[in-house]
């Protein structure tokens, strides 16, 4: 087990190729983190050398990464939420994002009705399509069948159930809410 | 201070040391839980603290956000206590805006700002005890809170201050000999490839002298590199033990 340090040379770009805590610089690889250094060695590609660091720093949404948040407010035109998990870890500040009303759906986008597709409250599975401009958050789109509302609570405060994409129902008063429902792969499913 | 010798003639200073020579320097790594890094340095009797949070959300008016790099902020304070006598402003004067603009373009130098887009890194740094060479423990102390803190960085950031008497390059000023009123030199430099992060003066000093002066600042810096690498190897090695890897 090597430490290894900011400004270290590790290799040649002969002898490996960069990984997550490294930099290039004149055909060498240097350290970029204090940490473990680790050589993953695939078979016929050259082996990838990575520092790792006991606890991950944090991890910022990237585009296209597939993002858990939570809807803050909504508006006419977009609603705005709060970015909690990015992939399967949680972040310690959480970040703001805005999904825009044509980016809800991926068909009849002209017709959405951001009150009919997320309320504030809702957990969202989104992803990022931008990181946004001088003034504008992350851009987040859920215009696909597995991104959208995951967990909504009635206006009586009981978890719904989802019964088709596009409505929930509360099991207590069994009335019927609209929402944009994300289709949950089975296996994720906890029964 | 009329009668004090900086140097004498056997080559001593004031507080015993030779020319070249550093003071003693102890640190550590991961003082505080509750921040993202954090570290603790004691140069002689120079003692700071540095704290980094980050990378984060820009935090107030979000028009400051570089569309491709990351922002550092870097703000310095020096306690009240710290000092002979006790200051009015810890910070906010002019002279903590400075040496926060120094440190912000010394880590802007250093710290891999184009992996993190748009977000903000904090580096604080709070000098408990000043004794000469503030601006090195400072960046010193910042190196070792970066780098526990996780954030990717070409090099360490080691630095050291130098100064001139007699024809003769001093290292590592103590306050004595920077109240004395000769040139100082403050450098900080990247190790490994041996670049210049910042160079700073503002008194006069011949341009004859000034590469000797250099050489000694870069080598005592080199020296110090060679104290915080054992620090900060100690400080990974101790972590994957308590995690049992």
């Amino acid at each position: 087990m090597t430490v290894s340090q900011p400004g270290e040379r590790l290799c040649n770009l002969e002898e490996g190729s960069p990984g997550s805590g490294t930099y290039t610089r004149h055909g060498y690889i240097f350290s970029s983190l204090a940490g473990c250094l680790t050589k993953s060695s695939e078979n016929g590609a050259l082996p990838v050398v990575s520092v790792m660091r006991e606890t991950e720093s944090q991890l910022l949404p990237d585009v296209g990464a597939i993002v858990t948040c939570k809807v803050s407010s909504i508006n006419s035109r977009f609603a705005k939420v709060h970015i909690l998990y990015v992939g399967s870890t949680p972040l310690k500040n959480s970040f703001r994002g805005t999904i825009r009303k044509e980016d809800v759906r991926a068909t009849e986008k002209d017709k959405v009705e951001i009150y009919k597709s997320f309320r504030p409250g809702d957990i969202v599975l989104a992803k990022v399509i931008s990181l946004g401009d001088a003034q504008s958050n992350y851009l987040l789109t859920t215009a696909e069948n597995e991104l959208g509302v995951v967990v909504a609570h009635s206006e009586s405060g009981v978890q719904m159930v989802p019964i088709s994409w596009c409505e929930m129902q509360c099991p207590k008063t069994h009335t019927k809410e609209f929402r944009k429902v994300a289709r949950v792969q089975p296996e994720f499913l906890q029964t | 201070m009329a009668g004090l010798e900086l140097l004498s003639d056997q080559g001593y200073r004031v507080d015993g040391r030779r020319a070249g020579e550093l003071r003693k320097i102890q640190a550590r790594m991961g003082v505080f839980a509750q921040a993202d890094g954090s570290a603790y340095i004691e140069q002689g009797n120079t003692k700071a603290l540095a704290v980094v949070y980050g990378p984060h959300e820009i935090r107030g008016s979000r028009a400051r956000a570089l569309p491709d790099r990351a922002l550092v902020n870097c703000q310095y304070s020096s306690a009240t206590f710290s000092t002979g006598e006790r200051k009015r402003r810890p910070h906010g004067d002019r002279k903590s805006c400075e040496m926060g603009l120094q440190l912000r373009q010394t880590f802007e130098a250093a710290i891999l700002t184009q992996l993190h887009p748009r977000s903000q890194i904090d580096i604080y740094v709070q000098v408990l005890q000043a004794d000469g060479g503030t601006y090195a423990a400072c960046v010193n102390a910042a190196t070792l809170a970066v780098m526990d803190a996780g954030i990717p960085m070409r090099d360490f950031v080691c630095a050291c201050s130098a100064g001139f008497v007699d024809g003769t390059a001093l290292a590592d000023l103590s306050h004595v000999e920077e109240a004395a009123g000769g040139p100082q030199l403050a450098l900080a430099l990247l190790p490994a490839s041996g670049q210049i992060a910042l160079l700073e003066m503002d008194a006069r000093l011949h341009e004859d002298h000034l590469e000797q002066v250099l050489e000694a600042a870069a080598r005592a810096a080199r020296d110090v590199h060679t104290l915080l690498d054992r620090v900060v190897r100690q400080h990974v090695h101790e972590a994957s033990i308590l995690l049992g890897d």
